[in-house]
């Protein structure tokens, strides 16, 4: 089939239009990284879009040696593990009940669930409830409140039911309770819908701010997302500068100290938050759009 | 009771879950007659005195209806905007015929979902602060007068629509893209013999096969159409253009965690509730009609 002269016109439109867009999603973050590895005073005076002009890597000593910084990158993994792995528990142990249909009360529970998905009490009567469970302030206010997803747990229900029933009750002949149902059949069986929900929780931890800006105060309880908030909104470097290995070690080395300034570290501070998804996100992309199709499946 | 103790491993399991839900969103739930009380922290939600509609009176502020107003405009430019654009894209995305370029195309475009808004913000901060951001570079070399568009009521809406398209875009094509993948080629191979082009082939086959999927899409979206994103709008918000960029979500936050009025900030969430509440049972009845089935 011979194309046409419009139809090549076209896709070559496409091709130039879609390369475009690529640019625009990565270009943001090679900037970023070009002024994080320059010295601050001299990206100051523009021009820096490609590449270091004057390269340095005090910034990210600076960054990386902050106490602050480096116990929020703690509370984020920690967050993000227990986080995870509590939350898929959770939601999985839930929706295996829930496929039983001869299980009385079935009904009311699903409905109880899913009242929770079209309405709730808003952000003040949780924080009051925060506030009333003691939760303000400490690390669990990142785990227990988002431990249950109904999101999830209809997404896991449709994936169960989907399985074919006959292996289910013939591990019940055997005498298997549901515990071992559980983890020697649903379990393995789940692996890509495990993996997908897991890394959506995963990411979904990664990236909140919120929960570190408004129920925690205490700063050895903040999460990188909340400190890079907080820094957002700097006037001047102290944030990053005070309580810093780096800072003696710098000024002792060199000058570089004066040529640090507010928007090197922060663009420092956000590469070092990016750098791991940058990292990751090739081997796990496919998990993500593979999370994405089993979600879209009705609930 | 015996059919009780048979699922009583059923129950054990499901117990976790039912806990954490009456605790963060059954109890919070009760909370909501804060709305009609006089709290402040020290009394508990059930002793504090009723105080009728008192904690309403902000439906006679002007402030209110302001942000009211901010938050409708922005949800429907992200709508109209937001909605047609992974459309577009998915059809574009799919006329790539080279294999390599179009995995290439979709895996860096799906990108940006990964990132939080606060990295969002950064990005927007680097390329758009008024001492020497890319942009202000670019526009002064051209002999124009930086512009502050961090702080301006006029940049700040595009500045969020534009921002959201960026992140969202490639992402949102997912669907589209697995609903096109599943059209007959049949379809495409009669076309061609009846000598349809492209353009042709978009309109009659692509288009119409992934039509059902757009309804879907539309419908599940128009529920969160007020949640206009707080994540997003809030690190982007300074004092310079609140006046546009408050929205319901952020006044809650400010009135009610900030400020201390927890009860009048109660009634302004409660009022939110109810709105998309009432989306999402009206959405799921058109549906209904529609589809023959609802949501759920």
């Amino acid at each position: 089939m011979k194309r046409s002269t419009g139809e090549k016109f076209g896709q070559a439109v496409i091709t130039v239009l879609l390369l475009l867009l690529c640019l625009t999603v990565l270009y943001p973050f090679v900037y970023m990284l070009a002024i994080s590895l320059n010295t601050g005073s001299d990206a100051a005076k523009g021009g820096v879009y490609l590449w270091p002009r004057q390269f340095t890597l005090s910034n990210f000593h600076i960054v990386l040696g902050n106490k602050v910084i480096q116990h929020s990158y703690l509370i984020t993994i920690l967050r993000t593990i227990i986080g995870t792995v509590s939350g898929l528990l959770v939601t999985l142990l839930a929706a295996f009940a829930l496929s039983y249909r001869q299980m009385p009360a079935r009904r009311v529970l699903l409905t109880i669930v899913l009242i929770t998905m079209l309405f709730s009490g808003g952000l003040i009567p949780f924080y009051i409830q925060l506030f009333n469970l003691s939760l303000i302030n400490t690390f669990w206010v990142y785990i227990l409140p988002s431990a249950f997803s109904a999101w999830n747990m209809f997404v896991m229900l449709k994936f169960i039911q989907g399985m074919p029933e006959a292996l289910i009750e013939s591990a019940e002949m055997d005498g298997a309770k549901p515990p071992r149902v559980l983890f020697s059949i649903i379990i393995p069986l789940s692996k890509p819908m495990l993996a997908a929900l897991g890394l959506f929780t995963g990411v979904m931890h990664w990236n909140d701010w919120f929960a570190g800006a408004f129920f925690v105060s205490d700063q050895n309880l903040i999460p990188v997302q909340t400190f890079l908030q907080q820094l957002l909104s700097a006037q001047d470097i102290s944030v990053v500068m005070g309580s810093n290995n780096s800072v003696e070690a710098l000024a002792r080395g060199s000058q570089n100290l004066a040529q640090v300034t507010l928007m090197s570290v922060k663009m420092a501070t956000v590469m070092v938050s990016a750098i791991p998804i940058l990292c990751v996100y090739p081997f796990l992309q496919r998990f993500f759009v593979k999370g994405v199709l089993i979600g879209s499946v009705k609930g | 009771m015996s059919a009780i103790l048979k699922y009583k491993w059923q129950y054990i399991m499901i117990m976790p879950a039912v806990v954490l839900l009456l605790l963060f969103s059954y109890v919070p739930m009760a909370g909501i007659q804060v709305a009609f009380k006089d709290f402040h922290i020290g009394y508990t939600i059930w002793n504090s005195p009723w105080t009728g509609f008192e904690n309403f009176a902000f439906l006679q502020d002007s402030q209110f209806w302001l942000v009211v107003k901010n938050t409708v405009y922005i949800a429907l430019l992200k709508f109209v905007f937001g909605f047609p654009a992974p459309i577009i894209l998915a059809l574009m995305i799919n006329e790539v015929s080279h294999g390599g370029y179009k995995r290439f195309v979709q895996s860096v475009s799906y990108l940006p979902h990964f990132f939080s808004w606060i990295v969002v913000a950064y990005i927007l901060q680097s390329l758009l602060t008024l001492d020497n951001g890319l942009v202000n570079q670019l526009i002064v070399s051209l002999g124009g007068d930086p512009v502050f568009f961090l702080g301006s009521t006029e940049w700040f809406r595009p500045m969020i629509v534009a921002s959201g398209l960026w992140k969202e875009v490639g992402w949102n094509t997912i669907l589209y893209l697995a609903a096109i993948t599943s059209i007959d080629p049949q379809l495409y191979e009669a076309a061609k013999v009846e000598g349809a082009g492209r353009l042709a082939q978009i309109r009659h086959i692509t288009f119409p096969g992934i039509l059902p999927t757009i309804s879907i899409v539309l419908i599940l979206s128009m529920p969160s159409l007020i949640a206009v994103g707080m994540d997003q709008i809030y690190p982007l918000m300074n004092p310079a253009n609140q006046p546009v960029a408050d929205v319901l979500d952020t006044y809650i936050l400010r009135s009610g965690l900030q400020q201390g009025y927890f009860g009048s900030a109660t009634a302004v969430g409660l009022l939110s509730s109810v709105i998309s509440l009432l989306l999402v049972l009206s959405t799921n009845q058109i549906s209904r009609r529609i589809n023959g089935e609802g949501l759920w």
